[in-house]
């Protein structure tokens, strides 16, 4: 493949492109298990820029694969056919926050936690927060339709997204969606770019919306000796209708590596729950917190341990938000690989699923920490291995397949917010046989020359190990 | 489709000694911490360098994948490498937001050593000495807290100061010392002197910004970021990162107040706290300016100084506010005549 680099210096400058070998190796990798190297790397800065690039790319048939923070889990920003890789964190423009509206318009690179830092002075916030916030972009979040920890209550990215403009394949700028909270004027073409992981168009301004800040907050954790006790309890909290703002699982596993790497010191349970209620009346709060307190209780959850305060709820929250990069920590030996990571269930199947996962792991002498934003279905889970033995990576092949298996079984979804990437393609390929002709044609129409993130979700390869070289060394 | 290959390194890996070969040795200890990080992308969210280019191998996170390529003979060591590589502040803000507990300036730290006993070579962030300018007065030598300078004989006998390139931290403490101009950073990341001052007038001229802050990189900065909205907010008041505070000349609060500024806070670590011991430095000299701009009518509670620890993001922002109030009182200063010529 010929890419003209003079020609993207032209584009959008000398500084904001490399062919250098140093880059194109950083950028050959995301938070994935996947490798592979781009033959380029550009920032745009506008809009114009990335309207030329892709006229340009478009022209001479190049691969190009937007990429945000790098953090997604599934390979999505891996450019399986090298090309270029578009750095989006450089266009991070907040546009403008309108309060009367309720919406804010902000470029792709803009960091999730700098929007909620922007629009917390008008008691306002983006309420998606996936763990990432800190370093997530809106641009990454819309592309895998992200949620998070408060999607319980305030659902997904798909549920902020009014608008967007998309640049296509071939240069051409469009307005999707609108500004109001609503409409039904023709296709709901902005969702259908929520989700797409960059293979319809690039997104190069969004509008979203945005909600008021609640005026209080209380979360609270709950103990349980048995992890289908805390299971059973999440279901019922749900099924009971009460609304609670974060509902979160984590099992045994989990607990043990936040201690091993934070020193948290939290009593090394079966698992525990951290539930969150929020609202502008206090004693509506209160009444939430006490209904959700009395299902764990009738679940044998004990310690429960509530908080108001800020930095107290801060401290209670601490190992769930670094729980993924601490169970690394967890057995020295082994690592912790971003793989089936987060299916999504009926609510009625958590602790069902949650014990499945223990006995496959068991089984295929893998472990696997279970944890979730449980309350809306979201179950995580990561495959701790030891990356240098081959066999542990035939294993976790092994225990991807049974346990997706399982979870269409019951009704469940191959990735609840990460998105499909690579490394999920094959387990929802099988389960999803019926809309991929469909999925294809509308990539067809959009991107005819197959060069926007190509080989990715239902064109992916169908055996992940062997997509892209895996970015760990495996020796035996 | 096929399956990818890497692409091995073939650009600038000769070493300057002339060593093709390197061995690395300190580095591949390494290789089960390098294997642990997930890419989560914490390390960068604090990082200065990573600020100051916008590129993925100048996060910690991009960096790490690089001496993992080494080790893993993926890429060939090269002088590009060594240079991120060197491109480091030490605030050790990616070691204390990485959860996977990767020790990674510890780890910088050895590839340095590596790369150096390799032949390669870096500017990074690190001083550069100008031998004709340099005197061996020893001011640099006695201020370096990380003993990165030291007296040395050169062929002939004579005294000359030399740069340990692992040791320095980038503080710039030696820079701001130096009587002679004979230190400089080549790459200054928006730290050196005249970045500095450029940044003042911009900050000055461009918002309606009356207050400068002088901020230390590696106690309250990064809190304050973290407290802060990067965009939109203007503020009557705007914060500059200085590294150490020690960098803080009184040249620098002098050229602020000739842009416009109404006042100037500088803030520092806690006396004990600072690695550098930069703030006794920072103090001596702003006491000194104070004395002079009473001579001069200016009220010398212009300029305030803070020692604040880390994680005392909160009450530097109260300190700020406070200021900004007590400034606010003061208004303008009447007549700038009297400092023009400084």
């Amino acid at each position: 493949m010929k890419i003209n680099v003079e020609k993207l210096k032209k584009i959008v400058g000398e500084n904001n492109v490399s062919d250098n070998v140093v880059d194109l190796y950083v950028y050959s990798s995301d938070a994935s298990v996947h490798q592979a190297m781009p033959s380029v790397v550009v920032k745009p800065r506008t809009i114009e820029d990335v309207q030329k690039i892709m006229g340009y790319a478009n022209n001479d048939k190049i691969p190009v694969v937007p990429r945000g923070a790098g953090s997604g889990t599934s390979g999505h920003s891996v450019p399986i056919d090298g090309g270029i890789v578009m750095d989006m964190k450089g266009m991070n423009r907040i546009i403008e926050i309108r309060p009367e509206d309720m919406l804010c318009k902000v470029e792709p690179g803009v960091v999730d936690d700098d929007l909620n830092r922007t629009l917390k002075p008008y008691g306002l916030f983006y309420p998606p927060a996936p763990a990432s916030s800190r370093i997530a972009t809106i641009g990454g979040e819309i592309g895998a339709n992200a949620s998070g920890v408060r999607s319980v209550k305030y659902g997904a990215t798909r549920d902020y997204v009014l608008g967007m403009k998309v640049v296509l394949a071939n240069g051409d700028l469009v307005n999707l969606g609108s500004n109001t909270r609503v409409h039904s004027s023709g296709y709901q073409l902005e969702r259908l770019i929520v989700g797409s992981e960059g293979t319809l168009g690039i997104v190069v301004e969004a509008t979203m919306k945005i909600s008021p800040l609640p005026k209080f907050r209380c979360l609270a954790v709950a103990n349980f000796k048995e992890l289908e006790d805390a299971g059973n309890a999440i279901s019922d909290i749900i099924a009971s209708g009460c609304q609670p703002s974060l509902l979160e699982l984590m099992d045994g596993i989990g607990i043990v590596a936040v201690n091993k790497a934070l020193d948290l010191g939290l009593k090394e349970v079966g698992a525990i729950i951290l539930f969150e209620a929020d609202g502008n009346v206090k004693e509506a709060v209160d009444y939430e917190i006490r209904k959700i307190e009395e299902i764990c209780e009738k679940h044998n959850g004990t310690d429960i341990e509530m908080s108001y305060d800020a930095k107290e709820r801060q401290r209670l929250f601490g190992g769930r938000k670094k729980l993924f990069a601490s169970l690394s920590k967890y057995k020295e030996g082994i690592i912790c690989t971003d793989l089936a990571d987060d299916m999504g269930v009926p609510n009625s199947k958590i602790a069902e699923t949650a014990k499945k996962i223990h006995e496959i792991a068991k089984k295929h002498n893998v472990i696997m920490a279970v944890y979730g934003h449980c309350g809306s279905g979201v179950i995580h889970t990561k495959i701790m291995l030891d990356s240098k033995k081959q066999s542990q990576w035939d294993e976790a092949a092994r225990v991807i397949e049974e346990l997706y298996d399982y979870v269409h079984s019951v009704g469940g979804v191959t990735s609840a917010e990460h998105g499909i990437g690579l490394s999920k393609a094959p387990a929802w390929k099988k389960a999803r046989k019926d809309i991929i002709p469909m999925m294809r044609a509308i990539k067809k129409a959009l991107d005819p020359n197959n060069i926007l993130n190509p080989h990715k979700i239902m064109d992916a390869p169908d055996d992940w190990v062997k997509a892209t070289n895996l970015r760990y060394r495996v020796i035996s | 489709m096929n399956q990818k290959t890497l692409v091995k390194s073939d650009t600038s890996t000769k070493s300057k000694g002339g060593k093709t070969k390197a061995e690395f040795k300190r580095l591949k200890k390494w290789e089960g911490e390098l294997n642990k990080c997930i890419r989560c992308g914490y390390c960068y969210e604090l990082c200065p360098i990573f600020k100051s280019f916008n590129w993925e191998s100048d996060t910690p996170r991009g960096k790490l994948l690089l001496l993992y390529g080494i080790i893993t003979g993926e890429v060939k060591p090269s002088n590009d490498i060594a240079e991120k590589i060197f491109r480091c502040f030490y605030c050790e803000n990616c070691t204390d937001n990485c959860s996977a507990g990767v020790p990674i300036t510890e780890i910088l730290t050895d590839a340095r050593k590596d790369f150096v006993d390799a032949g390669f070579y870096a500017d990074g962030t690190t001083a550069e000495i100008e031998e004709d300018l340099c005197s061996a007065c020893g001011m640099c030598v006695s201020v370096c807290k990380e003993e990165a300078l030291s007296f040395v004989e050169d062929e002939n006998g004579n005294k000359k100061v030399a740069l340990d390139k692992v040791k320095c931290k980038g503080c710039g403490l030696c820079i701001a010392t130096c009587p002679s101009g004979a230190i400089s950073q080549k790459q200054g990341f928006g730290v050196t002197p005249s970045e500095l001052e450029s940044q003042i007038t911009r900050f000055l001229k461009v918002n309606d910004t009356k207050i400068i802050v002088f901020s230390c990189n590696w106690s309250t900065f990064s809190g304050l970021q973290l407290s802060e909205s990067p965009t939109l907010i203007n503020t009557p008041y705007g914060v500059i990162v200085t590294m150490c505070v020690g960098r803080v000349t009184p040249e620098l609060v002098i050229h602020a107040l000739k842009e416009g500024a109404w006042g100037v806070m500088v803030s520092g670590c806690p006396p004990e706290e600072c690695e550098h011991d930069g703030n006794y430095k920072a103090r001596r000299k702003i006491l000194l300016l104070k004395n002079l701009l009473k001579q001069f009518n200016i009220e010398p509670k212009r300029i305030r100084m803070g020692w604040f620890s880390r994680g005392e993001s909160a009450r530097l922002k109260q300190a700020i506010t406070g200021f900004v109030d007590d400034i606010e009182r003061l208004g303008p200063i009447r007549d700038l005549s009297v400092i023009s010529y400084w």
